[in-house]
């Protein structure tokens, strides 16, 4: 449109540096400006007459392209079938709530149902996926076809549609959280794999890296692992070397465990005593000064002089070396059952001092098998035993400890994948009761996935007299967002399951 | 009354209310509920001893409620319409109760009255009406001319200083137009004041602004040259107001009309709604306009994809547009929104509106068969016959009309002019999606 142009330039220098000619019009205006030339000798009146003209062809003139060769390519027909309304009615609801566990909560389900999104929402859930990388495979399964196509088409989204490199490439040309992504998946999977694939690329790796990667090493660790791990005491980088051995203390069958395992064979003796003329003989345990500590246990951090004051250095010691020797060591050397070997550590006053050595040992070698033995002759709460525990049970000691130590219980609750069983949930409903700011929306929003739906009632069992003075302000607005973060659940789970 | 959610919640006159409606749109936090054929109600339990009584007449789309708030639709008005949106079945058709029935009738009652005092109003006196006229012409015709004026120093000094003037500049000529009781033109000079500098290309936008603003001080300056409709458009825009009562008494368009889209604004506290129409048997468009200031309760309540029996009383103009609701017949009406079948019927009908109103905005229109594509930096919409219009610049919902098209044709609501339009809702599986 260079007649408007020509008039845009005009109006920007002004008619008193610029005069706008007839001829620079186009022939469809040109004459009809030449009239208004004539009739009018005001240049700025002739000036806005004409443009008027001008802008009046111009938008009366407004036409469509015609561009048969510009084109899109649709998206592929869909296979799987949508979900219902009264899902899409629950989705909206939690993403106007941007509560993220809901919508992976959703999502899992839609996608578990081999069912599809609506697309009215498929823009929504491709933009919450760009912050939340998580959901971005149940996005792209739940969106279908449509979902693919659409982010391909918007540059922002790239990330959903990125051509997808072999693992392998990936690992060898990503970025260094890609490979270090890659190296855990793959170790979960095959660990032997993803230690090979450590092994092969080991000496182009720089030492931060090489830290960085050890860390995948800590899931699926094994026996296999430690020829690997000991051939990195060679390594200059000390982060390399502390990674390497904090890994070797994890594995019974090492060469280092089995140092400390012969560390503590000397030093801590089951003792037979015998009693009432010899007749009868009883076990006991006693801690014997052993021989210098071999260099390689002074390196791996074991301490000689006590840091606790309830401890002798020889107590502190056996202390250190017990947290790194698996239970197995009393169990077969001592030729005692594991309720036995723990009923020695009680009943002797040396040896309850060295529980919490048991409790490392246990958590350290993830020892599930003696975990609840342990749990089951506890008289104090072992948080880090929690995990290692069958599902019910840690249900039940959870329970059981909550009015001792409300905070750790509540701290691991939230680290569980499995849903509060109700008188848990109870507790800490209870609890947040009493320190809404601690316990607030936020914390409810993040954990509510973990939250049974039969908790509504729950609420109301929450008396006036539960609540202490100052927090009923807080705890209203607080119990009526938990009540409706389980309706929106509950809406959720109802759209899915019938 | 056959609402969708995302209908329902475009009543809501903020986000709060929003989110505050769809709390309640549960079963547990309402005490009783009922329908019937007129209406809706219910009584929702809140903070106060008694529980509020809620009431929705489905007819004629209106709220009342006994809740204090000044919101309107108030949030049980919403959660109650929600509710029964979601879970129709809990509302057993029943007989009013008195509280309904009052409501209801009052409102009727309250018509009949207005008709009544339509008829026994005082007599005008037409010689003082007259010289009050004579006033304010006087005045505008002044304004006018420092208007005039006004322009012209810009057209001599050029434009190109006018992104450094502070919004001063405008807001100065714009109140001597209201001085000059010429609040129309004031608007436009504020609008001209608001262009965006900072894009690229805003001397095109700037320049059609100065001149429809020209168009209108000319053909004023003409106006006994000019035909009576088009003198009615420059009167409006220069401010003139016509009696919505007096335009009530004309003939009005009964059609089933569709409702479009709606728009919300905010200006010096008075919040404006435009609702664009669409009547299905007629094809005409219309713009319904409400002008709330706070806490004023509306008097309208349209939801985009209602279908509404009503009939319209357009204002004067050479090319009708803006309309007022003189009755609504009923809420529950059928029609299908088919308007343009290509771009091509879409700009000749634009033409013809040019050429009757020269200073034309935004109009709303129905395009067939349109389909999203991406030419250059730009997205389009391809019609049937292969040719393509621009979709306006940074329009953010291109995204939502992308996922629903899916690369296919779509019969499209657009809002716009000359090159540049925004879908304001689509057709998707024969359910009018809103954009």
């Amino acid at each position: 449109m260079t007649f408007w142009n020509n008039i845009l330039h005009t109006a920007l220098l002004g008619t008193d540096k610029a005069t706008l000619t007839p001829g620079e019009l186009g022939q469809d205006l040109a004459p009809l400006a030449g009239q208004i030339t004539v009739l009018t000798q005001d240049k700025e009146e002739r000036f806005l007459q004409i443009a008027a003209l001008a802008f009046n062809y111009r938008q009366a003139g407004a036409m469509a392209l015609h561009k048969a060769d510009a084109q899109l390519s649709p998206a592929p027909q869909e296979e799987s079938a949508f979900c219902s309304p009264e899902a899409m009615l629950a989705l909206n609801d939690i993403l106007q709530d941007e509560s993220i566990p809901l919508l992976a909560h959703w999502l899992e389900l839609c996608r578990t149902h081999y069912l599809l999104v609506s697309p009215d929402v498929l823009h929504l859930l491709l933009q919450t996926g760009l912050a939340h990388k998580h959901l971005r495979e149940d996005i792209l399964a739940c969106g279908g076809q449509r979902a693919r196509w659409l982010a391909g088409l918007n540059p922002d989204w790239a990330s959903y549609t990125a051509t997808a490199d072999s693992d392998e490439q990936l690992w060898q040309t990503g970025t260094p959280e890609q490979r270090r992504h890659i190296l855990l998946q793959l170790r979960k999977s095959e660990p032997d794999k993803a230690r090979e694939w450590l092994q092969s690329s080991w000496s182009q790796e720089d030492a931060n890296t090489k830290a960085d990667l050890l860390q995948t090493l800590y899931s699926n660790t094994s026996a296999a692992d430690a020829p690997f791990l000991e051939s990195l005491a060679a390594e200059k980088s000390k982060k390399v070397k502390a990674e390497a051995l904090a890994l070797l203390k994890k594995i019974p069958s090492s060469q280092l465990v089995r140092h400390y395992t012969e560390a503590l064979r000397t030093r801590l003796i089951l003792k037979k005593e015998k009693s009432l003329l010899g007749m009868l003989s009883k076990s006991t345990l006693e801690i014997r000064p052993g021989d210098e500590l071999p260099a390689i246990l002074t390196h791996a951090g074991i301490e000689k002089l006590s840091n606790k004051k309830e401890m002798t250095d020889e107590e502190f010691i056996c202390y250190q070396l017990m947290s790194f020797v698996p239970f197995e060591f009393f169990t077969s050397s001592w030729q005692k059952s594991p309720e036995e070997v723990i009923r020695f550590f009680y009943d002797n006053p040396q040896g309850k001092k060295l529980i919490p050595a048991l409790v490392l040992s246990v958590v350290n070698f993830s020892d599930t098998a003696h975990a609840l033995q342990l749990m089951q002759h506890a008289s104090v709460f072992y948080l880090d035993l929690l995990p290692l525990l069958p599902i019910q049970q840690q249900e039940h000691y959870s329970n059981k400890f909550f009015q001792s130590s409300p905070a750790s219980v509540i701290q691991y609750a939230t680290q569980r994948e499995k849903e509060w069983g109700l008188e848990l949930t109870g507790a800490i409903l209870r609890q947040a009761a009493k320190e809404p700011w601690t316990y607030n929306r936020a914390f409810f929003n993040k954990h509510i996935h973990l939250i049974p739906i039969a908790a509504a009632g729950l609420l109301d069992n929450i008396k006036q007299e539960d609540i202490p003075p100052g927090t009923a302000g807080a705890w209203a607005p607080l119990s009526e967002a938990i009540r409706k973060l389980i309706h929106l659940k509950t809406q959720t789970i109802k759209a899915f399951i019938k | 009354m056959d609402l969708s959610e995302e209908q329902i919640l475009t009543l809501a006159p903020d986000e709060s209310s929003k989110k505050a409606g769809k709390d309640l749109a549960n079963p547990t936090k309402w005490v009783t509920k009922g329908a019937g054929p007129r209406a809706l109600w219910g009584e929702c339990q809140g903070s106060g001893s008694k529980p509020y009584q809620t009431q929705v007449d489905t007819n004629n789309l209106a709220f009342k409620c006994s809740c204090p708030s000044r919101k309107f639709p108030c949030k049980h008005g919403l959660g109650l319409l929600l509710l029964s949106a979601r879970q129709p079945a809990l509302f057993q058709q029943t007989d009013e109760p008195s509280w309904v029935s009052d409501w209801l009738n009052r409102r009727t009652e309250k018509e009949e009255k207005k008709a009544e005092k339509k008829e026994t109003a005082a007599p005008v006196d037409e010689a003082a009406q007259a010289k009050r006229q004579q006033a304010r012409l006087q005045k505008v015709g002044d304004g006018i001319a420092e208007l005039a004026l006004w322009i012209k120093d810009q057209v001599r000094a050029g434009i190109h200083t006018a992104p450094a003037k502070t919004p001063a500049w405008w807001e100065n000529i714009a109140k001597r137009m209201v001085d000059a009781q010429a609040p129309g033109l004031a608007a436009m000079v504020r609008t001209l004041g608001n262009t965006n500098f900072f894009r690229e290309g805003w001397q095109s936008d700037y320049i059609d602004q100065l001149l429809r603003i020209y168009l209108v001080i000319e053909g004023y300056q003409h106006l006994q040259q000019l035909n009576p409709s088009l003198r009615d458009d420059i009167q409006t825009q220069i401010g003139f107001t016509v009696s919505q009562e007096e335009l009530k008494e004309r003939a009005g368009t009964l059609d089933t009309w569709l409702v479009l889209g709606k728009q919300t604004s905010e200006d010096q506290g008075i919040t404006v709604e435009r609702y664009w129409l669409f009547g299905t048997t007629t094809r005409q468009y219309a713009l319904i306009l409400q002008f709330l200031v706070r806490g004023q309760g509306a008097q309208l309540s349209l939801t985009p994809g209602l279908l509404i029996r009503a009939e319209l009383v357009f204002f004067p103009s050479a090319a009708p547009l803006r309309a007022l609701i003189k009755r609504q017949v009923q809420a529950d009406a059928t029609g299908k929104g088919e308007g343009f079948a290509n771009w091509e019927e879409l700009t000749s009908a634009t033409a013809a509106t040019a050429g009757l109103v020269p200073f034309t905005g935004e109009r709303p229109c129905i395009v067939q068969h349109l389909t999203p594509i991406r030419l250059g930096q730009q997205w389009w919409l391809k019609d049937d016959k292969q040719t393509i219009m621009p979709v306006k610049e940074n329009f953010r919902n291109i995204w939502k009309v992308l996922a629903l098209s899916g690369g296919h044709p779509l019969n499209m609501a657009l809002l716009g002019k000359e090159r540049a339009f925004e879908p304001i809702g689509i057709w998707h599986d024969n359910q009018y999606k809103i954009i």
